[in-house]
């Protein structure tokens, strides 16, 4: 997709030539890690006040971001299953919710440890997935997402249902869980922090690298034309099903950052919204770009932050509107258009060097 | 006889599952007392014709432009509190009626403005800056006029003066409405205002529309929109002028008479809503298929603030019509001549106890609207468009059929059935801002059930969702005696939804078309 391609291919030098064709990346990373203290420095806050977690607005931007983290690594899950693989599926929000649910119950009724507790939520992964493989065969497009959504319902209605309320809390949700003091938010913030940062850092580079993989290449495939795929021999179920489990455990995991980072487990997570919040934000960023996921997620928290905050009531109406416009106006997303600006830009660029006269050559209009 | 057999080995599994469903429907009805099986088929029916109002939009829709509309369930919404306020405050409906009527004869008069603009050859440059003058123009002149025009209205934080008061009072006879206060602007020089904003308005839209484009521009001015804005204009006068008289004859015809002007006025606005959604936003996106479902979700979003901002977001009932509502001492009514002689509100049959409304008139009023769109659809040329458009649109674009007309008709036809749904649904199920997204979910369950793209199948998967949900409610009372349990299973409330939502996953699952979906 970007490129790590060329980069595996030009270079026996492994690591040295990665971080030079990565080099943006890697500032961009070091650069968030270093926001709370940026803030903490303009706030008037010392750096120490920021490690110990003293109340803030180091801390509380580190809980905005936090937030957007698990976002973005719930929705680059939604965009290998929609944007990458192409399969609708309504029932995403049921990824996130089994994660989320578990690390509260095994915290709480079970009292198991962070190491058990992830290996749960990948054996979990699995077998949701599995679940949805069941049916990956029958049904296709518009019916597959129909089914999941199904299925997801039915998972909605469990968790809220009452007489489950000892262990997932019913329609208030899964309250009082205590996590334990290594991932503690409240106390251990920055650790939590950059725990969530380098996860997101992690979690896109392992999805570009499978982008770019065979499998991922088959994917991609599948996405744009099934029956070609699948006559040049390609068994797309496989492939389907291995992007699912994937998806599954990588959204699993960010509802385990989603439990231990908010007090309640709210059912809303495990509702159909929670899965539209994740075609939200890819189509923001650009479906099938990976990127997109991630800028996509930062720019819904902050307009639902900001819009709350200064709207209030109305929140909710200009979101709509935003929407549309969107849609309408930025129709590829932002890293989409991005992309198809490239041209443009560069272009752009050209004129401007020669307006200062850095540059001589003559610009080939359009 | 032979041909017959063919068929049903052709479709075993269709076969098998349409056959098991009926058996399973007899073994519940076997398993209850006449009386209460009566009860549940009919809120079934009535239940099922609601949601076929939604699916049968949804499904043309679907059908013919791949559009999966999601703003679908909140028309179905706004017809209900649309059709709500004609009927519980006329006065309102009376003082909005002609402010809408000069908005939309502004914005009609487009296509007249662009042919102008184009006749008049601004330069390139002044194109460029002008239309954003006229815009600011515009919003200032409709802010001025809009917030001085007077509305007499409800007050939803209010609990005195909120629509669940105006409801109980009409229901009760002694409705009051509001008196506004005596001001000094003369309403007819405010509309005047209006009409001038939303012309500046649609003077701006045209000089947008223009700006990129080469003047191939036709500037032959046509006279419909001249002669549509014309009668909006002069109705729009004429209501304002008359604005108390009628007032008063809304207020002094019958219940029953308002309840169908309301179910008139929501459908109309539906139809018309209906229309300008896709000639203006889902029409330019009729190649990126996923962009749709988001923008008619960003719209179902927006809707769902409108109705919460002007109605509030406590539920409240629709009170029913005198017809549906008379207590007489013949009632309940145990034959037909004591129900029409009385207006009752309740008859009794096999001893059950049924709602006139709720489970008689929802139930004729839905099979009409069922059995005319399937005559439309089938007996008359668009019905034939509409046909050949759902097998292959390209295919009937190229015998040189305006498509994208019939497209923005289906369109306007859905979303006005699903508002007619919405007040048929405001008297019986109540008025909330979530009965749109309920609703909208149940059809799209109705129509994986009987196949996404087939009217029959649609009608078919609707009223078998209503049955199967009514049910399980039924029996969550009364218990289902099943081998191997000692006590009747009681089925709880969570397994309303979930039946529906399982019963939609088993069928998926054996017939991934649905009972009557054709195999692509």
């Amino acid at each position: 997709m970007e490129t790590s391609i060329s980069a595996a291919n030009s270079d026996q030098n492994g690591i040295i030539a990665w971080i030079k064709h990565n080099w943006g990346l890697l500032l961009l990373v070091i650069g968030v890690l270093l926001l709370p203290f940026i803030v903490a420095f303009f706030d008037g806050q010392s750096f120490s006040d920021v490690l110990a977690s003293e109340t803030g607005s180091a801390k509380f931007i580190q809980g905005l971001m936090i937030e957007i983290f698990i976002l973005a690594i719930y929705a680059i899950s939604y965009d290998l299953v929609l944007g990458i693989t192409g399969l609708l599926s309504f029932g995403h929000a049921m990824f996130f919710a089994t994660g989320a649910y578990f690390t509260g119950i095994a915290f709480k009724n079970l009292d198991w440890g962070i190491g058990a507790t992830l290996l749960g939520i990948v054996i979990l992964g699995v077998l949701q997935a599995l679940l949805f493989g069941l049916v990956l065969p029958r049904v296709q497009g518009i019916t597959f997402a129909l089914v999941t959504l199904g299925f997801a319902s039915v998972f909605f209605i469990i968790v809220q249902s009452s007489e489950l309320a000892e262990w997932t809390g019913a329609d208030v949700g899964l309250q009082g869980v205590i996590v334990p003091e290594f991932l503690n938010t409240t106390n251990e913030r920055f650790r939590l922090y950059a725990i969530a940062l380098l996860a997101t850092f992690i979690i896109y580079l392992i999805y570009r690298r499978f982008v770019d993989s065979p499998t991922g290449r088959v994917c991609i495939a599948n996405r744009e034309n099934e029956d070609r795929a699948l006559m040049l021999g390609y068994n797309t179920f496989h492939f389907k099903l291995v992007a699912l489990i994937i998806a599954s455990i990588t959204a699993a995991f960010a509802g385990f950052l989603h439990t231990v980072h908010q007090p309640i487990v709210s059912p809303n997570i495990a509702g159909l919204g929670w899965t539209v919040a994740a075609l939200l934000i890819i189509l923001i960023g650009g479906v099938g770009t990976l990127s997109g996921a991630i800028i996509g997620a930062a720019v819904f928290r902050l307009l639902e932050f900001f819009l709350d905050r200064w709207f209030g009531e109305a929140a909710s109406f200009l979101l709509g509107v935003i929407y549309i416009g969107i849609v309408l106006f930025i129709p590829f997303g932002i890293v989409g258009t991005w992309k198809a600006k490239a041209a443009q830009r560069q272009q752009g660029w050209a004129r401007l060097l020669q307006l200062f006269g850095l540059k001589k050559e003559e610009i080939t209009s359009e | 006889m032979s041909g017959v057999l063919d068929t049903l080995k052709k479709n075993r599994t269709r076969t098998i599952t349409i056959a098991a469903i009926i058996l399973l429907f007899l073994m519940a009805i076997q398993s209850m007392d006449t009386k209460d099986w009566v009860i549940t088929v009919m809120r079934g029916l009535s239940v099922g014709m609601l949601v076929f109002l939604v699916a049968s939009g949804l499904s043309l829709i679907f059908g013919l432009m791949d559009v999966l509309n999601l703003a679908h369930g909140e028309f179905f919404m706004l017809g209900a509190y649309v059709g709500w306020t004609v009927f519980v405050r006329p006065d309102t409906f009376i003082d909005v009626l002609p402010l809408v009527l000069l908005l939309s004869a502004g914005l009609v008069l487009i296509p007249l403005w662009r042919s102008l603009i184009a006749r008049a050859n601004v330069s390139p440059t002044a194109g460029r800056f002008w239309p954003w003058i006229v815009l600011v123009l515009a919003i200032g002149v409709l802010y001025l006029t809009l917030t001085r025009y007077q509305i007499a209205i409800w007050d939803p934080e209010d609990f005195a003066s909120s629509p669940i008061t105006f409801s109980l009072a009409l229901s009760q006879g002694n409705l009051v409405l509001p008196q506004l206060p005596e001001t000094t602007l003369n309403p007819l020089a405010l509309l005047l205002g209006v009409f001038i904003g939303t012309s500046l308005l649609a003077v701006a839209i045209s000089g947008f529309r223009l700006r990129g484009q080469a003047r191939t521009e036709s500037t032959h001015v046509d006279r419909g929109p001249i002669i549509t804005a014309l009668v909006l204009i002069g109705i729009g006068l004429l209501v304002e002028l008359g604005n108390d008289g009628i007032t008063m004859f809304l207020l002094g015809m019958s219940t029953t008479w308002r309840f169908f002007l309301a179910i008139g006025v929501a459908v109309l606005l539906g139809f018309v809503l209906g229309g300008l959604t896709e000639a203006t936003m889902v029409r330019p996106l009729y190649n990126r298929p996923i962009y749709q479902l988001m923008l008619t979700l960003g719209l179902s979003f927006i809707i769902i603030e409108v109705v919460r901002a002007i109605w509030g977001r406590p539920e409240f009932t629709m009170p029913k019509a005198a017809l549906f509502d008379g207590s007489g001492d013949l009632c309940p009514a145990t034959n037909l001549g004591d129900l029409l002689a009385n207006q009752c509100s309740t008859l009794i049959l096999f001893d059950g106890r049924i709602r006139t409304y709720n489970e008689i008139f929802i139930i004729v009023v839905g099979l009409i609207v069922l059995v005319s769109v399937w005559l439309i659809i089938q007996r008359t040329r668009i019905g034939m468009i509409i046909r050949a458009g759902v097998q292959d649109s390209e295919m009937v674009e190229a015998l040189g059929i305006n498509v994208r007309r019939i497209f923005t008709l289906v369109f306007a036809m859905g979303v006005g059935l699903a508002s007619l749904g919405g007040v048929l649904a405001a008297p019986s199920v109540g008025l909330s801002t979530d009965m749109g997204t309920r609703f909208l979910l149940l059809a799209l369950i109705a129509l994986a059930i009987g196949g996404l793209t087939s009217y029959p199948g649609a009608a078919a998967g609707a009223i078998l969702v209503g049955l199967l949900q009514q049910f399980i409610i039924k029996f969550g009372q009364i218990g289902i005696n099943l081998p191997f349990l000692s006590e009747p299973f009681k089925p709880t409330p969570p397994l309303v939804p979930a039946s529906v939502i399982l019963l939609m996953v088993i069928i998926l699952l054996l017939l991934p078309n649905g009972l009557f979906g054709r195999s692509d």
